[in-house]
């Protein structure tokens, strides 16, 4: 009797151990729009030209280039590289989940993280210009962390 | 033998002469403490004047109403219910019968009289303590009568600071951004409203966005974030005339702007090529100065009331936290340690606390901490919250909320909330519209 | 390697075994109830008693009305004093005590002849201080409460014997009374000494004659005005909860009373 009990408490134990191990601390989800924090979806995506998608995004709270915005920017710095006359605004935006006034600083460097790397493709600094959003413009109002993944972004905006 | 019988006898002696009981209070209630505001005493010829020039039937009572009103809001006081007061107001006002307010429970009690003589308002009013049955204090002034809600804001402020203890903070302004229309396209203004929400009023239209206003120490100007022509700079407001002005001549985003203390400068953060630092600029000579170097962000600099210190967020560390360094700059510490992120600090007008926001976890917290960090209080949670102010006499915090919005994105709304430093009285601020980023004036009857 | 894996296998197993058995939530023991043992609470007033019989106490509740009627009645404090002895019963030790001092007054040669017999008595003392410090051992509680100050006194415990502070039960009345009626003025700064002393005067049924604030001169003192916020919250609360909860017996001990107000608690929370 006594047995019986303690073999199924210790049985439950195991099982629950093993539960434990295979669980995960951070859901790695690769939701098809979703890579880690980054929103790689097409959604809110507008076109420069044919191919050149006019906007790049970040992680929360980073202002760090992914692969993907690294690709994007190139393909733009292409097509201002083939119209010389195009200047262009750099929008960095951030989403609601931190206070304001922080989130203009962020809207800033990340639009500054763009530029930067436009001006590696030999872009001159005197067509860019850089101005931060803050929180003020969400492209998607929802409370959701796909829709603040969306507005995480710097967006190439054509100046002329 | 002897010394016994006399140490006895000493002993005894001491306790023939009734030796004191002593017994400890060290509870009590934190009920509102019953007040009784007796409509102000007016006679007939003042009462048709006022009723002329503003409009009103019975000037007497309805600046009675506004000290109710805001002793009620306070939440320290419990204004006791007019109809069941026994006397008059004008016989109250001369020698009220205590024993009839002591009927109605009422602890203290606020009687007066309001004159028009020489074409401005004369009022006088007395506070009275009803259980020892004598006057607390007796007072009269004078001014136009358009001021009438001031007269109002201003009795409450030394009833409230009599009975207290603190200085009070209801002949004061609000400045807060007024906002409306769908999240992805909000229309920002810039207004200002009595404390207790009455006198609103638009200062700017709503064409570009503006942000985070506030005032100068003697109220007379604001500063505020404008993106006038699509360029986010600092600006300047003066309030009676409605003329505005950019703060310097920076080659890029200026944002955050507070003033110091004495009103010459203006403290803010200036943006380029990724780094934010914060920058002052002297409002009389217009030299700027470089506050803090750093290639981080540095940014929502608050001076300390004796302009001796600033507070300001930075995420040097790695993560937004709250830094305190001397107003030149140097000798920078931080003072935020806790678990999250730490945001919009502001220097309480008593010098004591910090006020601040922290993230955590996804919640948005409202809290205070000592100058050097210890002592962190936080004093209400929510989806989403930020920005405090304080009130002039450090006591009130005002901040702003957000809703979340529902799958379709609606539901949004932001409003003004306000909770007492205690954690106590937390209520939503009314408003004819959104708002958003409030900040408070000090006294303006000083 | 599977080898390696299997054996690892089975010794974590084993040992999860090994820790399940010893778990003490699955080794079900009997659980042990301390046996419930009532206990009453007595009623300790002047006269200290060991628990008395239900008859005796009938006869001590018809001596507490007796006494009531004395300390209505009595007028002025002076006479008050002469019937003391009547109200309290002393133990007879005592009197005697009393009545020596009083001799040696009148005969201050007499003090001689008694300071031969010391040892003799000091015996004696010692036995009957032994018997009183048994009687009073129920009373040390309250003692120590409300007589922090006197400590030093050794006679202290004879002294509350006699003329103790409030029960227990009566002061918690008392404090709860007014509990209800100090509205706390929640303006008050938290990192300051919040404590108000009061001194009051009362009538035997608990009206106040006078209130007398300690600490007076620091209402008045520049940036110590919350002091005077807190002490006239104080006096409202004393005036409000009129007439004061006080026991009805032993007017003599409790006439003069202290209220100690201290916002501290109520407010760190």
């Amino acid at each position: 009797m006594k047995l019986s009990k303690t073999l199924k408490n210790g049985f439950l134990i195991l099982v629950a151990s093993i539960v434990l191990t295979a669980c995960a601390t951070q859901k790695k989800t690769t939701t098809g729009q979703l890579q880690g924090d980054v929103y790689t979806g097409s959604d809110s995506v507008e076109y420069l030209a044919s191919g050149v998608p006019d906007r790049v995004f970040f992680a929360t709270n980073e202002t760090v280039l992914t692969t993907a915005s690294r690709e994007t920017l190139r393909k733009q710095a292409t097509w201002l590289r083939k119209n010389s006359d195009i200047n262009v605004v750099l929008e960095g935006h951030a989403d609601e989940r931190g206070t304001r006034e922080y989130n203009l600083a962020l809207g800033e460097r990340r639009a500054n993280s763009a530029k930067d790397y436009l001006m590696t493709y030999g872009i001159s600094s005197n067509r860019i210009s850089v101005l931060s959003y803050g929180k003020e413009k969400p492209v998607d109002s929802g409370s959701n962390p796909l829709a603040w993944s969306k507005n995480r972004r710097s967006v190439t905006v054509k100046a002329n | 033998m002897l010394f016994r019988y006399l140490f006895i006898f000493l002993v005894l002696l001491p306790v023939k002469a009734f030796a004191l009981i002593e017994v400890d209070i060290t509870r009590g209630n934190l009920n509102p403490l019953p007040v009784a505001v007796s409509p102000l005493a007016i006679d007939k010829s003042s009462k048709e004047n006022f009723k002329k020039i503003l409009k009103k039937e019975n000037l007497g009572s309805e600046i009675s109403m506004i000290v109710e009103n805001n002793l009620k809001q306070s939440g320290l006081f419990n204004p006791l219910n007019k109809e069941a007061f026994l006397q008059e107001a004008e016989i109250a006002n001369l020698k009220p019968r205590f024993e009839d307010w002591n009927l109605i429970k009422a602890q203290a009690l606020v009687t007066g009289k309001v004159t028009f003589v020489d074409d401005k308002l004369r009022v006088e009013f007395r506070l009275w303590d009803v259980l020892a049955g004598q006057e607390m204090m007796a007072l009269a002034f004078t001014t136009v009568p358009s001021n009438w809600r001031r007269v109002g804001h201003i009795i409450t402020d030394k009833v409230y600071e009599r009975l207290t203890g603190e200085k009070g903070y209801f002949d004061t302004r609000i400045i807060y951004i007024s906002e409306k229309g769908p999240k992805t396209n909000r229309i920002k203004k810039l207004a200002i409203m009595d404390q207790d929400g009455f006198n609103n009023k638009f200062l700017t239209l709503g064409n570009e966005l503006v942000l985070t206003p506030r005032f100068s120490p003697t109220n007379q100007m604001v500063t505020y974030l404008s993106y006038f022509k699509n360029l986010p700079r600092v600006y300047l407001l003066d309030i009676e005339t409605g003329m505005q002005e950019v703060v310097g001549d920076f080659p890029g985003m200026t944002f955050a702007p507070r003033f110091s203390p004495d009103g010459k400068k203006i403290i803010m953060s200036f943006a380029k090529d990724g780094n934010s630092d914060i920058y002052t600029m002297d409002l009389e000579n217009r030299i700027v100065e470089r506050i803090s170097n750093h290639p981080s962000i540095d940014t929502s600099p608050s001076y300390s009331p004796d302009g001796k210190y600033i507070t300001f967020n930075s995420d040097r560390s790695g993560y937004q936290q709250i830094y305190v360094m001397n107003s030149n700059g140097k000798n920078v510490k931080r003072i935020s340690f806790g678990n999250g992120l730490y945001g919009t600090p502001v220097w309480s007008p008593r010098g004591d606390l910090i006020a601040f926001t922290k993230l955590h976890k996804g919640k948005f917290y409202i809290g205070v901490m000592r100058t050097d960090g210890t002592g962190e209080r936080l004093l209400t949670e929510n989806f989403y919250q930020e920005a405090p102010s304080w009130s002039p006499n450090g006591r009130v915090l005002i901040f702003y909320r957000e809703t979340k919005t529902n799958a379709k994105g609606e539901g949004f709304s932001a409003k003004l909330w306000s909770i007492d430093l205690t954690g106590y009285n937390e209520k939503m601020v009314e408003t004819e519209t959104d708002a958003s980023d409030p900040s408070w004036s000090s006294i303006l009857s000083n | 390697m599977n080898r390696n894996v299997v054996v690892s296998f089975g010794l974590h197993t084993l040992l999860l075994i090994i820790t399940a058995m010893s778990l003490p939530f699955l080794a079900k023991k009997p659980i042990d109830l301390p046996p419930i043992i009532s206990v009453e609470l007595i009623q300790i007033t002047d006269k200290t008693n060991i628990p008395f019989a239900p008859k005796a106490k009938k006869v001590i509740e018809k001596v507490k009305e007796k006494e009531k009627k004395l300390v209505s009645e009595q007028a002025p404090p002076k006479k008050i004093k002469k019937q003391k002895s009547d109200t309290v019963p002393l133990p007879d030790e005592k009197i005697e005590k009393i009545k020596k001092i009083k001799d040696k007054k009148q005969n201050p040669e007499k003090v001689e002849t008694e300071i031969k017999q010391i040892s003799e008595f000091e015996k004696k003392e010692l036995f009957d201080s032994n018997n009183i410090a048994a009687l009073i051992d129920k009373s040390k509680v309250e003692s120590a409460e409300t007589s922090k100050k006197l400590d030093k006194i050794t006679q202290d415990q004879d002294k509350e014997m006699d003329f103790g502070g409030l029960t227990l039960s009566e002061e918690d009345a008392l404090k709860a009374q007014i509990f209800g009626c100090w509205s706390i003025p929640l303006g008050l700064p938290f990192n300051e000494d919040l404590l108000v002393r009061i001194k009051l005067q009362l009538k035997p049924d608990g009206s106040i004659v006078k209130t007398e604030i300690l600490d007076h001169a620091r209402m008045n003192r520049p940036g110590q005005g919350f002091y005077k916020v807190l002490a006239e919250s104080a006096l409202r609360a004393i005036k409000l909860c009129q007439p004061l909860r006080v026991p009805s017996t032993g007017y003599e001990r409790w006439k003069n009373m202290q209220l100690n107000f201290d916002a501290r608690e109520m407010l760190e929370g």
